[in-house]
């Protein structure tokens, strides 16, 4: 899915990653770990087309990745970033989840039924007209989740997923981002936990210091 | 005291039988405010868009202009304006002085700086999530900074407000571009200072109850547009 050769992202005279070689397979789920500051959320910002490194190349699907804002675009739509805490957007649930269906042109009944199978996949059933600003912490990262999965990304990067919400939750989304692979969706998640590679079935990627670090 | 009260009730005596100085000074003032504010919208929120959302050589200076620009006495801008449209001027060909529209053009350069400011200090104020989060979902760079545009309307809306409340409430501008004429150019500030020195105290008092009920009405707008 990705190849990154020699990637480098500084920030002044900081080098906040040093990748000489990372490849991402295509439909596997990979954790991302290591200890705040070693280059994890930089690495997502790359893969999710956010920022672009400061030298190196990175291939997508085997091509070599244009940074060109048109073609950055493009990359986008095939990629969807949950942020840690997520921004939901100001109205109501459906808004949200509805947001990138919109940019690619699904509305009315179709639009509808996509976002009420989304909700039901997190367990908010029923949630769709309730404002988006009045949800819990944990109810927030659910509806941020099913904003990401109605796009059917290629790829999914979740930052720390998992993090500050509560057991029952962390459990239901640990099962649906384990499905995500089957369904063909590349996963390359950021955690803490060093329980989830296991839990999850995925490969684990250890970063110290923006390198890649072989375990 | 005495004084006081008995020009209150005439004022409002005034006001309650639509006295048509009255009705012609608040119609132009509206009228002319509004103008300037629709301008000063479509010059100063873009720029305090463009200057929050991008990065340049310089913007620091900028922003401190935009800052300055602000506090630009009424009586400059007239100045300044009067230069460029009276008879002599480069622009005295179009014969715009003493019209409601020498008066627009100012309330515009008035206006313009704070439309700008607030705008600018939405986007700074405003949660650095918004774009990368609709980014991120697909949506292009436009698109993007259409949705930061939506969620800090009510700010922008703010902005406006605050531009449209430097218009109506301004003398200088109106006084030295507009020229005070009844029925024409005769705003509720100019007529307010004019009555007064003239001793039609009760006169000026009716107009600036009209004016205090506008900028009420304005606020009670915004209120009810920031609680939907």
């Amino acid at each position: 899915m990705y190849r990154l050769h020699s990637i480098r992202k500084r920030y002044g005279s900081i080098v906040a990653l040093d990748i000489e070689e990372l490849t991402i397979v295509k439909g596997r789920l990979y954790t991302l770990t290591g200890a705040n500051g070693a280059g994890k959320s930089t690495l997502l910002n790359i893969l999710a087309f956010l920022a672009p490194p400061t030298s190196g190349e990175i291939f997508y699907s085997g091509k070599p990745v244009d940074w060109n804002r048109d073609s950055v675009g493009d990359y986008r739509r095939k990629v969807t970033l949950l942020h840690q805490s997520p921004y939901l957007f100001g109205g109501s649930v459906h808004d949200n989840v509805a947001f990138g269906l919109k940019i690619r042109g699904i509305e009315g009944e179709e639009q509808r039924r996509i976002v009420d199978r989304a909700l039901d996949g997190v367990g908010l059933q029923g949630f769709r007209g309730r404002k988006a600003r009045e949800l819990s912490g944990g109810e927030a990262q659910r509806v941020a989740m099913a904003r990401a999965l109605v796009l059917k990304p290629e790829v999914l990067l979740l930052d720390e997923p998992l993090a500050n919400i509560d057991r029952e939750t962390t459990g239901l989304l640990e099962s649906v981002i384990a499905a995500l692979p089957a369904q063909g969706t590349t996963v390359i998640m950021t955690t803490h936990d060093p329980e989830h590679p296991g839990r999850l079935n995925g490969e684990s990627i250890f970063l110290e210091g923006g390198r890649v670090v072989t375990l | 005291m005495d004084f006081l009260v008995s020009s209150f009730a005439s004022a409002l005596r005034l006001i309650g039988s639509l006295s048509p100085d009255v009705v012609d000074a608040v119609r132009t003032s509206l009228s002319v405010s509004a103008g300037a504010t629709v301008f000063a919208a479509l010059l100063g929120i873009p720029l305090g868009l463009l200057v929050g959302l991008s990065e340049f050589p310089l913007k620091r200076l900028v922003v401190t202009v935009l800052n300055t620009l602000m506090a630009v006495p009424t009586v400059v801008v007239g100045l300044v304006v009067y230069g460029f449209l009276s008879r002599q001027g480069p622009l005295g060909v179009l014969g715009l002085l003493f019209t409601p529209t020498a008066i627009v053009i100012g309330g515009t350069l008035l206006a313009a700086p704070i439309v700008a400011n607030y705008s600018l200090a939405s986007v700074r104020g405003s949660d650095p999530r918004i774009v990368p989060t609709a980014l991120t979902l697909g949506a292009g760079r436009l698109r993007a900074v259409g949705t930061l545009i939506g969620e800090i309307r009510f700010g922008i809306l703010a902005a406006v407000i605050a531009g449209f409340g430097r218009v109506v409430s301004e003398v200088g501008v109106a006084m030295m571009l507009g020229g005070n004429i009844r029925g024409y150019t005769r705003t509720m500030t100019t007529a307010i200072a004019l009555e007064t020195s003239k001793g039609e105290f009760a006169f000026g008092m009716a107009l600036g109850i009209v004016l205090m009920m506008v900028a009420l009405i304005v606020n009670l707008f915004l209120n009810l547009l920031q609680q939907r």
